[in-house]
């Protein structure tokens, strides 16, 4: 895409060109590397010994097994449910699709807060179905992990489906059809054409569900017991170390979520662009 | 496309359906049941309450300010990265991304970091006489921050698909940068320009955990909408809480199918 | 997540007055956008020092408890001031966990006054250099109410919850708020620990530490949920969560008056709670207002504002007040200050500091468990 026609109209109106690149550089660096700047230098004041004695705190370290694991179960569910919503939506001609189609942007549109709140009117102990789980099969699901579970497999699940849907939409049928008439089972099918073909847009999307899950915060606030080791997610504890003085474990642990989301984004930005190289 | 043959479709179409109702519909209906639990009267009277409207103003202020922000840098931002060729070019298009995952408690802890009192422009802060942490500019920081990306990242690929030949003709017909940008570049950009707009004001207008950490939540000053909401619920508004969520929810949601029907019926009629 | 939205394109292909009209309007758009945005946007922040204006405001940090009591304070001295300056006082109002909030005031949130739950944390904001006169000697000692710590059960009290020990009990499910956030949480340690001490928990050897906390710690193996701030907590407590909140009186009290229906039980052994209000000395010189945040924290200690904090659940400063609301409040057989367990000045670090009694046997709890 950059061939010598760029190059050459960049070398003749060179002002516009550079005056433009500073303002984009300069915005993206003000807004959000400057920022990171001032987290990552606070929780590295102590130097890296010092953030490990922070972040190896019996309470941060649970905060932070308890937002892995449960992020790791949701994008589990999220990355087949989002895959099988997706390819329904995309092959199938049914009624009340357009509907569906809609319901998945509703999370996009939600307050966080809001997820929760409806989450503990749905579920909570003194509700219909909260009340029933609890009493008839001593199931917790708001204060426990299963609410926050529920309310990230809210939160991220146009994730998958966005990053698929797209995909789904160019692969062919005509193959799939192909594959079918040569004998294949729909499984097969769906294994050795369909899979290969969607890898990379199910892994960006499940590891962008994982990484949004791993700092979620406002549904985590209200259907959490924000137990500190047991029922705290690593956002709640930045938040509760905030509140409690110790600037230091903030730090700590904002620099060990932002380190994971980097490195997730950047390997999203890996696979896509290695996609993008192989469509061209 | 076609039509389900045989149970295994059916079967996938119930799956997708029946999870689709329980995870969404589901908490979306017994929010709307908890703000008419006691009719629409009572519904519409906890709207029409002062602190309400002032948070509604003061959300509806800062996501139309990170709306115009975002708009200006973010198609700027987006130009450069698809049309121009430079070192860390990779680097910073990866990183446009990362709001998307960094936790809004950090971004607000960003802003106290840099502007609270014992922040890294505290001088600057304190010998300019202005706020920033802990009132409106601190959580317009945090709103344009969380909602950077989605222009950015909407118009990105529309660019790219556009090509640059036809900015460079209208630029060989000697049309200015100014002219080739309005008249040859915007248009071409703006179904994706204004899906990121509807984006970036649901994100902005849903924003909580970091306008709560930058803003301190004062009634009549750096309460917003969510920070009403979770207000309502320590006062035991119920009603008022549920009334504000479903407002909230009900305009973004309107928002993004609007967009999307207005470009489906753009699409066809051409 | 490049592409959220299947990604649309009108090619180049279109014609000239569909460019038109689509380039005018998304112009018009971000114009209007613009006019409309950063009208209001400059002008709003900062209040500026105002001497004797029509119009004043004050900026009010409180602790969560007392928000219904501030709601029906605020208005009276409102007219007041108003009847007496002709000046409107407008308010703007924060309600966090008390410690969260004095630390928000310590990071730069510019209260005029604080209303808190405990003195370490106006202590936290004088250390700071934010308030520098004797503000202790406002009031009684500095405090405008008093509490005690007491526990809400289900109505009729069906676990037959009477005293501390029943909260050792298996299986209990227990509320308290989070003492990093709340002061009502450090009160509740505060009164579990003094009453171990004092010998008012049957099983636990009085005035030992190791008995005393032996018995926080068989506390905590049944605490479910620990809240932000006492009002969270209790708002839990509520939605059904839990058998026992350990909470402040007034939250209780408050509760009634909202139509909440449960019980409370008041221990034989508890704390009294006493909470501060101070003006912050630099904020309200930068703002202007030291004399309308100094007439409403005299306000508060006058005999009217305190039937006002006495019909809210508080227990009163004012001895006349106090005597004639005596029958909302019963006596407490035992009841000992902060002081009778060390004072804030050294519990705070003690006890919740980062090595702390409490910090340590809250992880000693879990990995227990």
């Amino acid at each position: 895409m950059f061939d010598a026609s760029i190059k050459k109209r960049q070398a003749s109106r060179p002002w516009g060109q550079w005056s433009l690149r500073a303002v984009a550089l300069i915005y993206l660096s003000a807004m959000l590397l400057l920022p990171l700047a001032a987290v990552v230098s606070d929780g590295l004041s102590g130097g890296i010994q010092g953030l490990w004695q922070d972040i190896s705190r019996p309470a941060a370290m649970a905060a932070l097994r308890l937002s892995l694991w449960t992020a790791a179960v949701m994008t589990g569910i999220n990355t087949v449910m989002g895959v099988l919503a997706a390819y329904v939506l995309v092959r199938y001609r049914f009624p009340g699709k357009a509907f569906l189609n809609a319901l998945i942007d509703v999370p996009f549109a939600i307050p966080t807060l809001v997820t929760g709140l409806m989450l503990v009117v749905l579920y909570g102990p003194q509700t219909a179905i909260g009340g029933f789980l609890d009493r008839r099969l001593g199931i917790d699901i708001i204060f426990a992990p299963p609410g926050i579970i529920l309310a990230l497999l809210f939160v991220s699940f146009p994730f998958v489906v966005r990053t698929v849907q797209p995909v789904l939409t160019e692969i062919d049928l005509d193959q799939e059809d192909a594959a079918a008439t040569l004998g294949a089972s729909s499984w097969t099918t769906f294994r050795r054409v369909l899979l290969p073909a969607l890898a990379p847009a199910v892994i960006s999307g499940a590891l962008l569900s994982f990484a949004r899950a791993l700092g979620e915060f406002g549904s985590i606030i209200v259907v959490a017991g924000n137990f500190p080791l047991r029922s705290q997610t690593a956002a709640v504890y930045v938040l509760s170390q905030i509140e409690s003085d110790n600037q230091r474990g903030a730090s700590a642990m904002s620099v060990v979520l932002l380190a994971m989301a980097f490195t997730l984004v950047f390997v999203v930005d890996f696979i896509q662009r290695r996609q993008e190289r192989r469509n061209a | 496309m076609r039509e389900p043959k045989g149970w295994v479709p059916k079967l996938l179409i119930g799956i997708a359906v029946l999870y689709l109702a329980v995870l969404i519909l589901l908490p979306v209906l017994a929010i709307f049941q908890g703000a008419f639990a006691q009719g629409a009267a009572v519904f519409f009277e906890s709207l029409n309450d002062p602190q309400v409207i002032a948070a509604f103003w003061l959300s509806i202020q800062l996501a139309i300010a990170a709306v115009v922000i975002n708009t200006i840098f973010g198609t700027t931002v987006a130009w450069v990265l698809v049309r121009q060729e430079f070192f860390g070019r990779a680097f910073f298009n990866a990183l446009v991304d990362l709001p998307f995952v960094v936790s809004p408690v950090i971004t607000g802890y960003m802003v106290i970091l840099l502007f609270g009192r014992q922040g890294w422009f505290a001088p600057l802060v304190k010998a300019t006489d202005t706020q920033i942490a802990f009132a409106v500019p601190g959580m317009l920081l945090v709103t344009v921050f969380v909602s950077l990306p989605f222009v950015i990242r909407e118009v990105m690929p529309v660019l790219r698909e556009i090509g640059h030949e036809p900015e460079q003709a209208a630029h060989t017909l000697g049309a200015s940068s100014w002219r080739t940008f309005v008249r040859v570049t915007m248009p071409g950009i703006r179904w994706g320009l204004l899906y990121g707009i509807s984006l970036t004001l649901a994100r902005a207008l849903g924003e909580f955990g970091g306008v709560l950490v930058a803003g301190g939540a004062v009634t009549g000053k750096t309460e917003t909408a969510t920070l009403y909401i979770f207000a309502a619920l320590d006062e035991r508004q119920y009603i008022s809480a549920y009334a504000v969520a479903v407002v909230l929810a009900l305009f973004s949601f309107t928002v993004l199918i609007g967009m999307e029907i207005l470009r489906k019926r753009t699409e066809i009629t051409q | 997540m490049c592409k959220l939205s299947p990604a649309d394109s009108k090619g180049p292909g279109e014609s000239r007055s569909r460019l038109k009209e689509g380039a005018a309007a998304i112009f018009l758009l971000v114009t209007a956008i613009v006019l409309f945005a950063c009208g209001p946007q400059a002008s709003s922040p900062t209040t500026p020092p105002t001497g004797m204006a029509n119009k004043t405001t004050i900026i009010l940090g409180a602790y969560t408890t007392p928000r219904e009591a501030y709601g029906k304070l605020i208005p009276l001295f409102q007219h007041q001031w108003k009847d007496k300056t002709g000046q409107d006082v407008e308010f703007q109002e924060s309600y966090l966990g008390s410690g969260a909030q004095s630390r928000a005031v310590v990071g730069g949130f510019e209260a005029d006054l604080v209303a808190l739950s405990l003195e370490a944390d106006v202590n936290r904001i004088g250390d700071a250099g934010l308030i520098t006169h004797d503000w202790k000697s406002k009031g009684a000692g500095g405090m405008v109410s008093n509490s005690i710590v007491v526990f809400a059960v289900r109505e009729g009290n069906p676990k037959n919850i009477k005293d501390w020990k029943d909260l050792t009990r298996q299986g209990l499910e227990i509320l308290t708020p989070d003492p990093a956030s709340s002061g009502g949480a450090q009160w509740n340690v505060m009164a579990a620990w003094g009453a171990a001490k004092r010998g008012f928990v049957d099983g636990y050897a009085p005035e030992d530490d190791n008995a005393a906390r032996q018995f926080l710690k068989d506390v905590f193996k049944n605490v479910t949920v620990l809240d932000k701030g006492a009002r969270e907590s209790i708002i839990n407590f509520e939605m059904g969560v839990g058998d026992v909140a350990i909470t402040y009186e007034n939250e209780v009290l408050v509760a009634h008056r909202a139509g909440q229906k449960y019980d409370y039980v008041i221990p034989r052994s508890t704390i009294l709670i006493e909470n501060p209000i101070a003006v912050v000395d630099s904020n309200v010189d930068r703002h202007g207002t030291r004399e309308v945040a100094e007439a409403f924290r005299d306000f508060l200690l006058t005999p009217e504002a305190q039937t006002v904090f006495a019909e809210y659940g508080l227990r009163s400063i004012d001895t006349t007040v106090a005597k004639r609301t005596q029958a909302q409040y019963p006596p407490v057989q035992d009841l000992f200050l902060i002081e009778d367990v060390g004072g804030w000045k050294t519990v705070t670090s003690t006890f919740f500091g980062p090595d702390g009694i409490f910090t340590k046997l809250l992880e000693q709890v879990q990995a227990e468990k």
